[in-house]
């Protein structure tokens, strides 16, 4: 047989995938990609016209305002998840294993029901005659609180949401740190809080980073939860899609909207792990 | 060697992880710049003990006295105590030097302080090209030096060793015997260091506390444990051994008694009080018998026997048979490897003779 002539064996195992990945989603970005240098035509959705019109037109304030509102929203949203679940992730990877099964389990909870389903939820809770206003109702309160429809209710949902995608890859990190690390600080005269500092921290730095992206990604392109607990006061880029394509009719302006997400997107993960790959390598040093 | 001082002081060590499960109540004593030994098998409370002193575990009753000053209820980080873990543990973020100089840092030392000190230990553990190193670019004896002079930089009063040689292999194991053992005469340390190991325990310790079940079963120099243990366990557990069950048989006179063993194997043993008729257990060590000679037939006497060989084992230096006494009695022989010992073969009888000063009588 000749060996150079048969397919490197990777090809077995990456390419279904890769075919799938190029046909479903290359293909279409593609697409999308060239629709966004398309003249919208208000009769015939798009022309085969080129033009900058549909990126010249995001300089507005209007549509940077809902770009930079998106950014800050999804960065609060990621600083929210990573403050409340490092600790639970921490707590996890050092239970028993019954414990952790136990906690991964309720952690994953929440993905198991749909966004729509789990949104209501939250509508129910903080609507204009939900259970927290008759609560403050109960205790005295006149009117009722707006608690729908503002920065705070988008973050409160979308970091519920994304949590999962923060807690499980610092978990996975802080359990390759053996306990014995710990205790070697602590017995070098190190108090829980420079340890944690000086080797948990740094030790756990890649699953930090990977699921603060895995939650900034999901935040910026959320949809369903900032169109429902946000409405029309906290839009994000997302709903803005949405409705381009389907009430405005506006495909190349939505395309436009999408490139530009994906690429701030593509810009903030690159500086992540450009920042922590260049930590790591100076750690392992070859 | 070690002082007259006690450095540190283990009265009624206990700890409690349920009913059943609890290591202790232990008590021992630790001179200044002794070398002490806790050996046994796993599970014995040994780990749990070095744990109670480093302050990682908390003592369910009893104290720990460190240079007379109470150690438990202190945190691990103000004790003042060096521990080496059997897996190094070292810091894999950070380079050798960072790694040794994160007890200083801790502890605000200057920066030029700090090369100083972190360059004298790297010398003194002979690692003075590593400094920039990872752990991970490091073989394991090395990791472990490293792991040594982390916690010598600090000049702790005292040095705690979790079992720190068993990732080793054979080979430099020993190589790492010697060193440690050099290091901790030279700079005079209080060391405690926890093994199941018991010939590492041998070649380091000036004491050695052998622990049975959470409790001590005897404390003595390495030579007291090995030639006169407190108990069968211990005369099991320390180097290889016959254990007889034996009762007495007659006085052979005011000198000796005479005790048979469970085989018929008769044995004359110096006379020993309050014996009589109880049965006992003797211990014959493997490496006392002698092969009599048929020429030297007159000179031994006592304890002298005709075994039949069941098989050898070839170790080079020795020989170890196990033999069938006078055709009841299986015992183990260890002889050192000669030219006499070539006729030694299975089915082969052979003379052995034992001093009645080589057989130790244990009361429990």
């Amino acid at each position: 047989m000749e060996r150079g002539r048969r397919a490197p064996y990777w090809a077995l195992f990456v390419g279904p995938y890769g075919a799938y990945l190029l046909v479903f989603l290359v293909l279409p970005f593609a697409n999308v990609a060239l629709l966004s240098v398309y003249l919208h035509s208000p009769t015939k959705i798009a022309v085969a016209e080129f033009t900058v019109t549909n990126y010249a037109k995001l300089w507005e304030v209007y549509y940077a305002t809902l770009f930079l509102r998106t950014l800050r929203l999804s960065l609060v949203v990621t600083l929210v998840c990573a403050l409340l679940g490092y600790p639970l992730a921490y707590f996890l990877a050092r239970s028993t294993s019954r414990i952790m099964t136990l906690g991964l389990f309720l952690l994953i909870i929440p993905l198991l029901v749909s966004t729509v389903i789990r949104v209501f939820g939250w509508l129910v809770i903080l609507g204009s005659e939900g259970l927290v206003n008759q609560g403050l109702r109960l205790l005295g309160a006149r009117e009722s609180v707006r608690l729908l429809y503002t920065e705070g209710a988008v973050i409160l949902g979308l970091a519920q949401q994304t949590m999962p995608f923060m807690v499980l890859p610092i978990m996975a990190a802080i359990e390759r740190v053996p306990p014995s690390l710990e205790e070697a600080a602590r017995n070098l005269g190190a108090n829980w809080g420079q340890m944690f500092v000086r080797t948990i921290l740094p030790l756990s730095m890649p699953g930090l980073v990977s699921g603060s992206l895995l939650v900034f990604s999901v935040s910026m392109s959320a949809f369903v939860t900032p169109a429902l607990m946000g409405g029309r006061r906290v839009r994000m880029v997302g709903q803005q899609i949405y409705e381009e394509v389907l009430t405005a009719y506006d495909w190349p302006g939505a395309a436009s909207l999408t490139i530009v997400l994906s690429v701030l997107m593509l810009v903030f993960v690159c500086l992540a792990l450009w920042a922590t790959g260049r930590r790591a390598r100076l750690e392992t040093a070859r | 060697m070690a002082g007259t001082k006690v450095e540190l002081e283990v009265r009624g060590l206990t700890k409690r992880y349920s009913p059943q499960v609890t290591v202790g109540p232990l008590s021992f004593e630790v001179m200044e710049g002794e070398f002490f030994s806790l050996l046994g098998p796993s599970g014995c409370g040994k780990t749990t003990t070095l744990r109670c002193i480093a302050g990682f575990e908390e003592l369910s009753e009893g104290s720990i006295l460190l240079g007379g000053q109470r150690l438990d209820g202190r945190p691990p980080h103000r004790r003042d105590v060096g521990l080496v873990f059997q897996t190094y543990a070292l810091f894999p973020h950070l380079t050798v030097f960072d790694n040794i100089a994160f007890g200083l840092r801790l502890r605000k030392v200057s920066k030029a302080e700090i090369e100083r000190r972190v360059g004298q230990m790297l010398e003194l553990v002979d690692l003075p090209n590593l400094a920039e190193r990872y752990p991970a670019q490091l073989s394991g004896g090395q990791q472990q030096r490293v792991a040594i002079a982390r916690s010598l930089v600090l000049e702790p009063s005292l040095l705690l060793f979790d079992e720190p040689l068993s990732n080793l292999d054979l080979k430099l194991r020993i190589q790492m015997r010697y060193e440690l053992r050099d290091l901790q005469k030279r700079l005079g340390k209080t060391a405690v260091y926890v093994t199941h190991d018991q010939t590492e325990a041998l070649a380091l310790s000036d004491r050695i506390a052998v622990l049975s079940q959470g409790r001590i079963e005897q404390i003595g120099t390495p030579s007291e444990i090995y030639e006169s243990p407190a108990s069968a366990f211990v005369a099991d557990f320390i180097g290889s051994s016959n254990l007889l069950k034996a009762c007495v048989r007659g006085d052979g006179g005011d000198a000796d008694t005479a005790m048979e063993t469970e085989h018929g194997l008769v044995l004359t043993i110096p006379r020993v009080a309050d014996v009589s008729g109880a049965t006992v257990m003797l211990l014959l060590r493997p490496e006392r018998f002698q092969m009599a000679a048929a020429g030297d037939g007159d000179k031994i006497v006592a304890n002298r026997f005709t075994a039949r060989v069941r098989d050898v084992t070839y170790l080079g230096e020795d020989l170890h048979l196990r033999v069938l006494a006078l055709e009841r009695q299986p015992l183990l022989v260890s002889i050192k490897n000669s030219k006499g010992t070539r006729a030694i073969v299975p089915g082969a009888a052979i003379d052995l003779a034992i001093d009645p000063e080589d057989i130790h009588v244990l009361r429990r």
